[in-house]
């Protein structure tokens, strides 16, 4: 547990600096884009309020509100999350195929290490799904910071409302942070599933060479196959099952897939991987 | 005492190691000599479970190896086990960590031994140096047996002399080292056993001084009769 | 110390001889200190198993012995230091003999200019005193 806890924080801090660019482009983006964005509604509204000689009521019932939306569809705010997003999707690989190459065959120090290889395996899943965490919570703390930049830019008039629950709906985010605790496990769960599959895969790529390429794709199959497999069935058979059984099937199926994924990561790194 | 036991390997279709056996000592320094490609290296990360076989058997004191082997054994491969942006003092940080039989003590000797600035970043290291703090990652701790690979390859005539220097000092008395070298001349009157290897098989296994008393030869000459004939 | 040693020679056979010589030719003196084997081996750049050896050999021939925990020291027995200088001399003179056996000179003159040799290195050596 101890040497868990001791690769995890190696782990993270070795990407440490980048994350912090990460949440520095986040922020910075963010916020100019709020002021922006704000600032542009307002010019834009001012001047056809100047040229027509419109009221403000007169120019919302021709021109609507302005809403978070705008904001939160611009690119100053989904540029920087499809960025991270793709940077740590990037990093999936890049976590393990980093101790690999280059000057670098750190790998040799980290399968030497008086502990069980799959503590490693752990310890760089964890540090994906921390990492996605902490973006996730980034994002949380700054809608708030957002709202009130917008808030003093532009006039009350001119808004439509932008309490927090109102997010619930923003289709955007809504997969971003359920507001429901299960619909947060089961999103993360099958994120993690996900990662956990990928992981195995690159090593039976490390451990088998070209042929291993073919193996993990394989096996990336057969593990997608197998979680879908209530999905179809259900689908297959004419609806016969209920939401709550095709559910609890699903999490079975998850389990399955998780396990071996574990299971085969395990089993690889103990004696087949290769320096 | 490490026992390799008629150990298979393949790469592919080809067979690298064919039935391959020896035993190392504790208390002695065996050297693995073949020329380049003929599996030495293989065989050491055999050992450590860097590499699989495909049959045989690797026992280290009788088991096989397992995460506690890691404070009993370490290898000393040709390329540096830490992450090139690492500091030397970074480096030892990392194996005080999460080694019980680090002695950080014998790594401060050892990196003044060598004239090494613990500041210094491994990338930034020549060679020579890299393969001279490569060594002290092993030979700080405190393990029974010490694998290194090739430790005088490629590097300049006075680095390989204070590693010599170590090999006769009480940092490898008691201890069983494996080495592989292609470059036996050099290091003959300081090895123990030797153990020559062609075509993934052992061809001869025996001890330096015997054969030196028995029949007069050097490992050289051995080399000479064994290759040749 | 530094010893050169060949490789077709056992190195601890090698390293009682290099003792040897250093008692023969006075630069160990009977009853002096030794290193340690450790020291030993660190200082000729051998194996320590092989000074480990080489003192074995030489306490059972009882050229060093060891008291206790103390260091080991060379013999103080007359009787074995001569038997060492005599044993290098007549190493000396076998090889001597056999380079000269193929060359076909009697005895007599040989000697002549063996002392005739003998003679004038000393002299020098008296005259850079």
């Amino acid at each position: 547990m101890k040497n868990y806890l001791k690769l995890l924080n190696f782990e993270v801090n070795r990407f440490f600096k980048l994350y912090l660019t990460l949440i520095g482009l986040i922020i910075v983006s963010q916020f100019i884009g709020a002021i922006v964005v704000s600032k542009g509604y307002m010019n834009v509204t001012d001047q056809v309020i100047n040229k027509n000689q419109l009221s403000v009521s007169q120019y919302i019932k021709e021109y609507g509100l302005f809403s978070f939306e705008q904001f939160v569809g611009s690119e100053w705010f989904v540029l920087p999350i499809l960025f991270s997003i793709a940077m740590l999707m990037i990093y999936v690989f890049f976590i393990w195929y980093r101790d690999w190459f280059g000057k670098n065959t750190f790998i040799y120090r980290l399968l030497m290490l008086p502990t069980e290889r799959i503590t490693i395996y752990f310890a760089k899943l964890t540090t994906i799904m921390l990492l996605v965490l902490g973006l996730v919570t980034l994002q949380i703390l700054l809608i708030p910071i957002e709202i009130k930049i917008v808030t003093s830019i532009i006039p009350t008039d001119f808004r439509s409302d932008f309490s927090s629950s109102h997010f619930d709906s923003l289709e955007m985010l809504v997969w971003l942070y359920p507001n429901a605790f299960i619909e947060f496990i089961l999103i993360y769960g099958v994120g993690l599933i996900l990662v956990a599959v990928l992981f195995t895969a690159i090593l039976i790529e490390r451990s088998y060479g070209l042929k291993g390429i073919f193996f993990a794709i394989v096996y990336g199959m057969l593990s997608f196959g197998v979680f879908i497999a209530p999905i179809l069935l259900n689908v297959f058979s004419n609806d016969y099952f209920y939401a709550l059984e095709i559910f609890l099937m699903l999490l079975v199926m998850s389990i399955i897939v998780l396990g071996s994924a574990i299971w085969i990561a395990n089993h690889l790194l103990k004696y087949k991987i290769r320096v | 005492m490490i026992e390799v036991k008629n150990v298979e390997k393949k790469y592919g279709r080809k067979r690298v190691l064919k039935g391959l056996s020896f035993t190392a000592e504790k208390g002695e320094i065996t050297c693995l000599i073949g020329i380049n490609g003929v599996g030495k290296t293989t065989i050491m990360k055999a050992i450590m479970a860097l590499t699989p076989i495909n049959s045989g058997e690797i026992l280290i004191d009788g088991k096989k190896i397992r995460k506690e082997s890691f404070e009993k054994v370490t290898f000393i491969p040709d390329t540096i086990t830490m992450l090139p942006q690492m500091k030397i003092c970074d480096a030892f940080s990392f194996m005080a960590d999460f080694y019980k039989n680090w002695d950080p003590q014998r790594a401060e000797e050892l990196l003044q031994f060598f004239k090494l600035d613990p500041t210094e970043r491994i990338a930034n290291l020549s060679k020579g140096n890299m393969a001279k703090v490569n060594m002290i990652l092993g030979l700080a701790l405190n393990v029974d047996y010490l694998l290194m690979d090739e430790p005088f390859s490629g590097i300049d005539i006075f680095s390989r002399e204070q590693i010599a220097e170590v090999f006769t000092s009480h940092l490898i008395e008691d201890r069983g080292v494996i080495i592989t070298t292609h470059e036996i001349s050099d290091i003959e009157h300081l090895i123990d056993r030797a153990v020559l290897i062609d075509n993934g098989e052992v061809l001869k296994e025996f001890s330096v001084e015997e054969v030196r008393e028995k029949e007069g030869k050097s490992v050289v000459d051995v080399m000479r009769e064994v290759y040749r004939g | 110390m530094t010893v050169k040693f060949n490789n077709r020679d056992p190195v601890y056979v090698q390293v009682i001889r290099h003792f040897k010589e250093q008692i023969a030719k006075g630069y160990f003196e009977p009853g002096q200190e030794i290193p340690s084997r450790r020291e030993l081996a660190n200082q000729l750049k051998i194996n320590p198993n092989t000074a480990q050896r080489a003192y074995k050999e030489m306490e059972e021939q009882g050229l060093i012995f060891t008291e206790g925990n103390m260091p080991s020291c060379i013999t103080k027995d007359e009787a074995v230091l001569k038997s060492v200088r005599e044993e290098l001399i007549i190493e000396a003179v076998d090889l001597f003999l056999g380079s000269i056996k193929s060359i076909d000179v009697p005895l007599s003159e040989v000697l002549e200019l063996v002392k005739k040799k003998h003679d004038a290195e000393s002299g020098e050596a008296e005259e850079s005193k």
